[in-house]
């Protein structure tokens, strides 16, 4: 308090500019944080992009940033060559399935569960949240592939397909939040007008669903994009079979000669860039889904 | 009668849920809680061998030495992760110029897959010619490159990797639980003249708690879980330095061609996948037994 009385000589306006500047000076420290933040999280990215573009030699002994000459033919090659075309279509057959899936069985037992109180339906819902809490690690890998072993489906993508749809607790969880928030009286409206259960699911709980299915689909299409164990253990010795992370990852270890960076990081792009494309135009629904789960 | 009808309706819709994961999510556990005490390699008859398995457990050094790798790895992700996130959140959720594109560029990291970035971390940070020791040499920041993936700095490495592929989630979580919190507590202390540090500890801090106990505790078993991106970048190498428990039990499973030991052990990893599932449970309990302490003398 003191200090302040000593303080009080000053002219009105000259405190007026010291707490001025003492503003801008915060905001050019708080703003210089966000940027110096900013840039961490993008210089992987960035880099990677502008070495995907270099040759093997500038990639390796260059001291730029910016490649010199701009190697789009790395793309080429990698895409060729290094079989990302195949992986490509891998990634993309998964992924759509799986999101198909979990989105079909998730939103089944989410309307069961919200709309009705059958037998064990408490029993259910904690095996399910169970899944979600006990972490075996890749333990768990070893049976599974030996069921699809006996099922005749371990040397197709259908195997890691249904694995990843059959993890679909998380998901389970977020659509029983949407199916509760649609309003019970549009089901008893249904039921009036000659409606049963299941055209109530298929007439009136999906329809109302659209928006909230959309963020699922996001959320889970994104985790069975980037998937790496699972797809990596079903297809360590089936090449063709092999998603883009799985090939990525391949590469470390050189395609029958040395490792070429540059088709590292060509790779590394392709892989990254739809799950771009889609963050840069949907990236309110990915944010608002995590946001959603702390809410619950 | 239709009553009869709706649980038959119910089960009906239940049931392609249920089957899968009883036979792809219960299985395997019950699986691995028989196998754990055999001797079994995945070939020829298992073997009862009754607690063998958690002896050699306890003298692994191997694994122990891949526990601690494990708590400092999570430890040095989680000390750096939540407090800058925690930040962030606190400044985005002001009323800010562009608060929504940085948002979105500090998620962006969150949408891209683990291994793929260990790849690109793995290019970019390699050891003699990477481009970040080009860079850094290049502009005077440091004279020798450094050996990012070796024996020394590569436990850190992963971390930076681990640190960057979270912070953005947390930060959006933290944002999630901010927006909870009623704006006029704030006016009502402003009122009282609370500055912006008292009103942190005096309203953000325990109007976040309960939030704030859930994102740590899932932040915590979620670091303690992570290995993908290890694996892809040094295989825990070099010299196991870089080894956690779940890539340790992995290798026990798939053994990978450099490194650790070659034969498949099925017994034996089950044993281990049970005893690192009860370290991740107990460091859970823990946690929560404490900060609930906490909260309470708050």
């Amino acid at each position: 308090m003191s200090t302040l009385h000593a303080a009080a000589p000053q002219t009105a306006e000259q405190t007026a500019r010291s707490v001025k500047s003492k503003k801008l000076l915060s905001r050019t420290l708080l703003w210089l944080f966000l940027l110096l933040v900013a840039a961490f999280a993008l210089f992987p990215i960035i880099l990677a992009f502008f070495g995907s573009l270099k040759t093997n030699l500038e990639l390796t002994t260059g001291t730029t940033m910016l490649p010199k000459e701009w190697k789009f033919s790395n793309y080429l090659q990698a895409w060729n060559t290094a079989n990302f075309a195949r992986f490509t279509w891998n990634s993309v057959f998964i992924s759509v399935f799986t999101t198909v899936g979990t989105l079909l069985i998730g939103t089944m037992a989410a309307y069961a569960v919200a709309r009705v109180n059958f037998i064990g339906k408490k029993l259910y819902v904690t095996i399910q949240s169970c899944t979600l809490f006990i972490s075996i690690g890749a333990v768990v890998l070893r049976p599974q592939f030996d069921l699809m072993v006996g099922l005749g489906l371990q040397k197709s993508l259908w195997g890691v397909i249904i694995i990843l749809i059959s993890a679909h607790a998380t998901a389970f969880f977020m659509l029983i939040g949407f199916v509760r928030a649609v309003p019970r009286e549009l089901d008893e409206a249904a039921f009036i007008d000659g409606c049963n259960f299941y055209s109530v699911y298929f007439r009136v709980i999906l329809p109302l669903l659209t928006p909230a299915l959309g963020v699922t689909a996001l959320w889970t299409f994104r985790g069975a994009w980037n998937e790496y164990i699972l797809p990596l253990v079903f297809t360590m010795t089936q090449p063709a079979l092999q998603t883009l992370t799985v090939g990525l990852a391949g590469l470390k270890y050189g395609i029958g000669d040395a490792a070429q960076p540059q088709l590292m990081l060509a790779g590394a792009c392709l892989s990254m860039l739809p799950m771009i494309v889609v963050y840069i135009f949907a990236n309110k629904s990915f944010m608002q889904m995590t946001a959603g789960s702390v809410k619950g | 009668m239709n009553q009869a009808k709706r649980q038959i309706n119910a089960w009906t819709f239940v049931a392609p849920s249920l089957i899968l994961t009883l036979i792809f999510g219960v299985y395997p556990i019950f699986w691995a809680l028989k196998y754990m005490f055999y001797d079994y390699q995945g070939f020829g008859e298992p073997l009862y061998i009754g607690l063998d398995n958690f002896e050699r457990l306890f003298r692994d050094k191997e694994f122990w030495h891949s526990v601690v790798n494990t708590f400092i790895y999570a430890g040095g992700k989680l000390l750096i992760t939540l407090p800058l996130s925690f930040i962030l959140a606190v400044i985005l959720n002001r009323a800010l110029k562009g608060r929504q594109l940085l948002r979105a560029i500090y998620f962006l990291p969150t949408v891209i897959s683990a291994s793929v970035m260990a790849i690109v971390f793995y290019v970019i940070f390699n050891s003699y010619n990477g481009m970040v020791n080009q860079l850094l040499v290049g502009s005077g920041i440091v004279s020798a490159p450094i050996d990012w993936l070796g024996p020394k700095y590569a436990l850190l490495t992963a971390i930076i990797i681990a640190i960057w592929g979270a912070v953005g989630n947390y930060m959006l979580l933290f944002i999630a639980g901010l927006q909870n919190i009623p704006e006029d507590l704030y006016e009502a202390a402003s009122l009282d003249g609370a500055g912006p540090l008292r009103k942190m500890w005096s309203i953000t801090v325990p109007m976040l708690g309960p939030v704030l106990q859930m994102i740590i505790m899932l932040a915590i078993t979620v670091s303690l879980k992570g290995y993908e991106s290890i694996m892809v970048l040094t295989e825990g190498g070099p010299y196991g330095k870089t080894e956690v428990m779940y890539l340790y039990l992995y290798k026990l499973f798939f053994p990978v061609s450099s490194g650790g030991t070659s034969i498949q052990q099925f017994g034996y990893g089950s044993a281990v996948g049970f005893a690192t599932a009860v370290i991740v449970g107990l460091i859970t309990l823990i946690y929560f037994y404490v900060s609930k302490k906490l909260n309470d003398i708050y």
